[in-house]
């Protein structure tokens, strides 16, 4: 405590907070950036078996266009890190009905986030063979 | 008679920071393959491509040695050879993140594309760095390649377009470009780039020869000039590379004073687990390797040679009236005999 204090004493009276963002000459900057590490896992809502393929998207951030985020795999698990934002819209979408069965898209929007990590277990809704209504949003 | 306190107080800050080296800042120079074959190559670099890259798994138990420092993060810089050419690449990054450490990468471009720098912001890389070394004829013939520079400007437009990533630009400047740093500053600038670094090359591997690549001491002069008017520019934040002290031009071309940190804050993983600090740093400074020492434990009890730079007091550096600023220039110029620095930047600019 004592130690960072005369640090951050003398790096004040020469040249303030920079001192600490130093970089090697062939290396990157350093990253003090904030995200934040969502992971979860994906299972079906008829009978907890989890899903695999489910496209992970944020879909209020532009520039992931229409790449997803993660897929969920065999054992449903997903994570990625992301923009910590005061508001983060993840979609879940099942992108090939064919191959893992046919799952509801579902729609969940994060607010108030006060932490790095936030966990996501998601249940989704089967579609009946003959149902093929696709778009239910729900929030966890 | 601020200047003087700051520069005071610098050197009090870089006597703690010495006394204290806490590792922040480790590169991991995971694969030494590579897709190019730059001209410069051999400066910064092992070049032994022959090498199998380390496997994941013996990184990471070395890694869960370093322990948090009391301010920010570890990063660790993933460099080459080009780190794109591993597979797996991502998870190298998820594992890192994993262990509660940031990670970032060097590269040349040519495999970034916008597919994988979605996976990579995905798998939590925080920091980017991607060389530019001219306009594209001067970069084509730099990277001896005639396809890397449309790869280069994709990857920038990538990577400019996410807010989250602490991105810079190096230009590697040389006889060849030193004309050319206004447009390629306006093409920066163009392609919303915020960070720009420049350095120059020292002479040693395969840019031995090439005398092309040496700016001569008034083309330096030049380079710092270029630099300081250049940090008046608020769209872009220019600096010049830790390379060097640079006299009169300190605290001018960067945000702080002269401070080289190799192994004192930057450490260094190498492709055959070498334990030493910056990369380009002569491989007779190693200090132990990760197959038969713990890091963490060579870190705090090694690394003398680096934190008591008394022994660069030789050669030209032996009546340097700048010593006690400079202490022998930037750790990476002593190569072979050591007796005296392959570049003094100060004696350039005098
Ligand atoms: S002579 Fe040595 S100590 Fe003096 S400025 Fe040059 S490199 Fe630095
Ligand atoms: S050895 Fe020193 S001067 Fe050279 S790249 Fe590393 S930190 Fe910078």
């Amino acid at each position: 405590m004592k130690k960072n204090r005369l640090r951050k004493f003398l790096g004040g009276l020469s040249f303030a907070t920079l001192l600490f963002a130093f970089q090697a000459c062939y290396g990157t900057p350093q990253d003090d950036g904030l995200d934040i590490y969502l992971y979860g896992k994906i299972v079906s809502k008829t009978n907890g078996e989890p899903v695999q393929g489910i496209n992970v998207f944020v879909s209020n951030l532009d520039y992931y266009g229409t790449l997803p985020c993660a897929v969920s795999d065999e054992d449903g698990n997903f994570s990625f890190f992301t923009v910590l934002n005061d508001h983060i819209a993840v979609r879940f979408e099942d992108i090939n009905p064919l191959e893992y069965g046919h799952f509801l898209q579902k729609d969940t929007v994060l607010t108030n986030i006060y932490t790095t990590k936030i966990l996501l277990n998601i249940e989704l809704e089967e579609v009946d063979a003959l149902d093929h209504k696709k778009g239910g949003v729900s929030a966890i | 008679m601020l200047s003087i306190i700051k520069k005071a107080a610098f050197r009090q800050f870089k006597k703690f920071e010495t006394k204290h080296h806490e590792l922040n800042y480790l590169f991991w120079e995971c694969t030494t393959r590579c897709n190019l074959n730059c001209l410069h190559c051999g400066s910064d670099c092992s070049k032994d491509s022959s090498h199998p890259d380390m496997p994941l798994e013996d990184f990471l138990s070395a890694l869960d040695t370093v322990k948090q420092p009391s301010v920010g993060n570890v990063i660790v810089v993933l460099t080459g050879g080009e780190p794109l050419l591993r597979n797996d690449l991502e998870m190298c990054g998820r594992e890192i993140r994993k262990r509660e450490k940031r990670w970032g990468m060097v590269t040349n471009g040519q495999l970034y594309d916008r597919d994988k720098h979605i996976a990579l912001l995905n798998a939590g890389m925080g920091a980017l760095t991607i060389s530019l070394d001219g306009n594209k004829t001067t970069h084509s013939w730099m990277r001896n390649s005639t396809t890397n520079f449309e790869k280069v400007d994709n990857a920038i437009a990538l990577a400019a377009s996410y807010s989250r990533l602490n991105f810079d630009v190096v230009t590697c400047v040389h006889q060849k470009n030193i004309d050319e740093l206004p447009q390629i500053r306006d093409y920066l600038i163009q392609k919303k780039v915020k960070a720009w670094r420049l350095f120059t090359i020292i002479p040693i591997g395969r840019s031995t020869q090439h005398p092309e690549l040496f700016l001569t001491d008034s083309q330096f002069v030049g380079l710092m000039d270029f630099i300081v008017h250049t940090r008046q520019n608020p769209e872009i934040d220019i600096m010049f590379s830790c390379e060097g002290y640079v006299g009169k031009y300190e605290a001018k071309v960067r945000d702080s004073y002269y401070f080289c940190r190799a192994g004192i804050n930057i450490g260094s993983i190498l492709i055959d687990g070498s334990i030493s600090a910056c990369p380009n740093i002569d491989r007779s400074f190693v200090q132990g390797n990760i197959y038969q020492d713990n890091l963490m434990e060579v870190w705090e009890n090694k690394f003398h040679v680096f934190r008591n730079r008394k022994w660069t007091k030789t050669g030209k550096c032996a009546h340097c009236s700048d010593f006690k600023d400079c202490q022998g220039n930037g750790f990476h110029n002593w190569h072979g005999e050591k007796k005296h620095p392959l570049v003094c930047h100060k004696e350039k600019i005098s």
